[in-house]
């Protein structure tokens, strides 16, 4: 029998044990890796966790709901596609213009978010009401959403996005690009939702047991579909601030990131299972995957080691969820 | 019950929209285009000249697109074969890896245009290209002078980012590129690819690097769509066009309207519109299975060699360096003005 204080230490450990192994790799990275240790450095792996983080939070909401949503690179891409043909003024480009011309900031993310929650709609329809696999369903989407963004552009790409969007992309506060603010915005206020209201109390709860959950009075469908909408607009979200970072849009443009989602999800401790997981845990996922491929990048190893790197880590990731478990009991 | 209605109503739905019916119009015969990505301006655009110059010749073209994918590919030249074409125009996926379907199709009696990628591993009928190793060449040829310009001598730090490292084309214009570069120790060369041939990851290259090694002279990109992720992420360190020199491959309008505003000093053009007009010139003589005589032609304006190899005739056409000065004109297919002439097929 462990004393309270040592049960205390190892739940707390356990519980954040994303973040201390993104300590130690920084420390080491810091330590061994040429050039690593600097301002610009941390800053450059904080931006480039934007998108991939954001797409994070909504791939994460679905799959702590029991879930799956492969479609988030492609709704993505998608928005950054819309975002780059209305608003680019050079390329396939419409130039579109607002007055006052700041407008065009709220609009665009408008126009991205309601294109990311139609696919999330959509999602939700074949999913929730006509009761189709979550899997097949987004996989589907994954592949009809992308060739919808060839299709939309002829395989063009539209370059050089408003500058009152741009500017996002370029101003910085604390040498961190606005961007990425509005990722750490993003994970503050969906972590509240998820914690601290009904709402991500209860699709955590459907994601332990939806039997459960509806036994008890929980609207499970209803909280299903909104899950759905909400990784759809957020990937939407993400897609806007993929077109502001690239200025513009290239038919492949997110591709790949999919996998790099799933992996800091699962990283950041959520369960494939559903009903657990932390956002926090996911964004320090997030910095984690960010910051081995910097090191890389840095170290100018082949891009191919970041592959083989990042597939064994989500292997050692499953490995201490497993070990969690363990010494969780070890401890009760 | 209303469950089964309403999938039965959603998947007629989807099918109805997925239906297409084109119409065909006579002609000489199909020719398939198997376009190796539609993901990129210089493929999307390779199927519009094609497209256009064999139908001035006579024939109509049906384009396969493989996605990037050598097995998809190689599925789709099975299924073309049983088709029967006049003809197939290949742009590989992987270079190598489609040499047994070329041999399977012209088993089949069907002749095989290799179009934009060499294949030197197997004969085909004829064979199109600027050549991805000369892109290279050309390419370090212009960093050389810009070193000089810039340097006094050719030394400096260069950034080179590729595309996809399992992608051969990319890794051909490197080689092409650092065994030009090898003569002059004194030009470090930082290679990382991005991959996916992903904008986004180009400009976390980028980023990282300008940060790393403050002091590069020059980024060289394998293609025109990475440069404007490195522009962006040049603009978000405080860098204005001019700071850093440089220069990307294929000549796509991205990558012109980058000259035209400063940023890219080159584009190494590859000749999009006359490597495909040659196909057309030389289409019935490959389909009629005639000699194609070696010798010189004018591709649409540009000298050209025509070459018999050990893979078959082989006609070079050579690449150009655009620059501020010349960035204008209509020959670049980066301009998007397909000429209007007609093609005229080699007597």
């Amino acid at each position: 029998m462990k004393s309270s204080r040592q049960r205390a230490i190892a739940e707390f450990v356990l519980d954040h044990l994303v973040w201390f192994m993104l300590a130690v790799v920084l420390i080491a990275f810091s330590l061994f890796v040429p050039n690593f240790f600097q301002i610009g450095i941390f800053a450059n792996i904080v931006e480039q966790s934007t998108f991939v983080g954001v797409m994070a939070i909504g791939l994460a909401i679905v799959i702590i709901a029991g879930h799956m949503d492969l479609s988030v690179e492609s709704t993505a891409a998608l928005a950054a596609m819309v975002t780059g043909i209305l608003f680019c003024s050079r390329g396939i480009g419409l130039g579109l213009t607002l007055t006052p011309e700041w407008l065009v900031l709220p609009v665009s993310l408008l126009i991205a978010l309601s294109v990311g929650a139609v696919i999330g709609f959509l999602n939700g329809v074949f999913t929730i009401k006509l009761g189709m696999n979550a899997f097949i369903v987004t996989l589907a989407s994954y592949i009809w959403v992308r060739g919808l963004v060839v299709a939309i552009s002829g395989g063009r790409s539209a370059q050089d996005l408003s500058p009152s969007l741009r500017v996002i992309g370029i101003e910085q506060l604390l040498f961190v690009p606005l961007i990425a603010w509005i990722a750490i915005l993003c994970y503050v206020i969906f972590s509240f939702i998820m914690g601290r209201t009904p709402f991500g109390r209860h699709v955590t709860l459907i994601g332990g047991n939806a039997v459960a959950a509806f036994r008890a009075g929980i609207k499970v469908d209803r909280l299903m579909f909104i899950a759905f909408i909400i990784a759809g607009a957020v990937a939407g979200l993400a897609g806007w601030l993929l077109a502001i970072r690239t200025s513009g849009a290239t038919a492949n443009l997110g591709t790949g990131m999919l996998f790099n989602a799933f992996a800091a999800v699962v990283i950041g401790g959520v369960s494939l299972k559903g009903g657990v997981g932390k956002l926090p845990g996911v964004y320090a996922g997030v910095l984690l995957l960010s910051s081995i491929h910097t090191a890389i990048n840095l170290m100018g190893l082949p891009a191919h080691y970041t592959q083989v790197i990042l597939g064994l880590l989500v292997l050692a990731a499953v490995l201490l969820d497993t070990l969690k478990l363990q010494i969780r009991q070890r401890f009760a | 019950m209303n469950r089964i209605r309403r999938l039965l109503t959603a998947s007629i739905a989807i099918a109805a929209v997925g239906i297409v019916s084109p119409a065909f119009a006579q002609s000489k015969g199909k020719i398939f285009y198997m376009v190796p990505t539609l993901l990129d301006e210089f493929q999307t655009e390779s199927v519009a000249a094609i497209t256009k110059f064999m139908g001035d010749v006579g024939y109509e073209v049906v384009t396969l697109n493989a996605d990037n994918k050598t097995d998809l590919q190689q599925s789709q030249m099975n299924d073309t074969i049983l088709q029967k074409p006049a003809a197939i125009v290949l742009a590989a996926v992987d270079f190598n890896a489609l040499a047994p379907s070329i041999e399977k199709a012209r088993a089949a009696g069907i002749p095989v245009m290799i179009f934009d990628r060499q294949i030197t591993s197997t004969p085909s009928d004829l064979t199109s290209v600027a050549g991805t190793i000369e892109i290279g060449q050309v390419a370090a040829g212009e960093i050389q002078r810009l070193l000089k310009e810039k340097n006094g001598a050719v030394k400096g730090k260069i950034l080179q980012v590729l595309g996809d490292p399992a992608d051969p084309y990319t890794l051909d214009i490197q080689k092409g590129f650092e065994d030009k570069m090898k003569e002059f120790p004194d030009a470090q060369i930082i290679t990382l690819p991005a991959m996916q041939w992903e904008a986004s990851n180009a400009g976390t290259i980028v980023s990282d690097q300008m940060v790393a090694n403050p002091d590069i002279d020059l980024i060289f990109l394998h293609a025109a769509h990475l440069s404007v992720a490195a522009v962006a992420a040049l603009e978000a360190k405080g860098k204005k066009p001019g700071d850093v020199m440089m220069i990307s491959s294929n000549g796509a309008p991205v990558g012109l309207d980058l000259i035209r505003k400063g940023w890219l000093n080159v584009e190494v053009e590859q000749p999009l519109y006359a490597q495909a007009a040659a196909l057309a010139m030389f289409a019935d003589k490959v389909v009629n299975k005639q000699e194609i005589k070696p010798g010189n032609y004018s591709v649409l304006g540009l000298d050209s060699v025509l070459t018999t190899e050990s893979w078959g005739p082989n006609i070079k056409i050579p690449g150009a360096a655009i620059t501020k000065e010349n960035v204008d004109e209509p020959r670049f297919w980066g301009n998007l003005k397909a000429p209007a002439d007609k093609i005229m097929p080699v007597e």
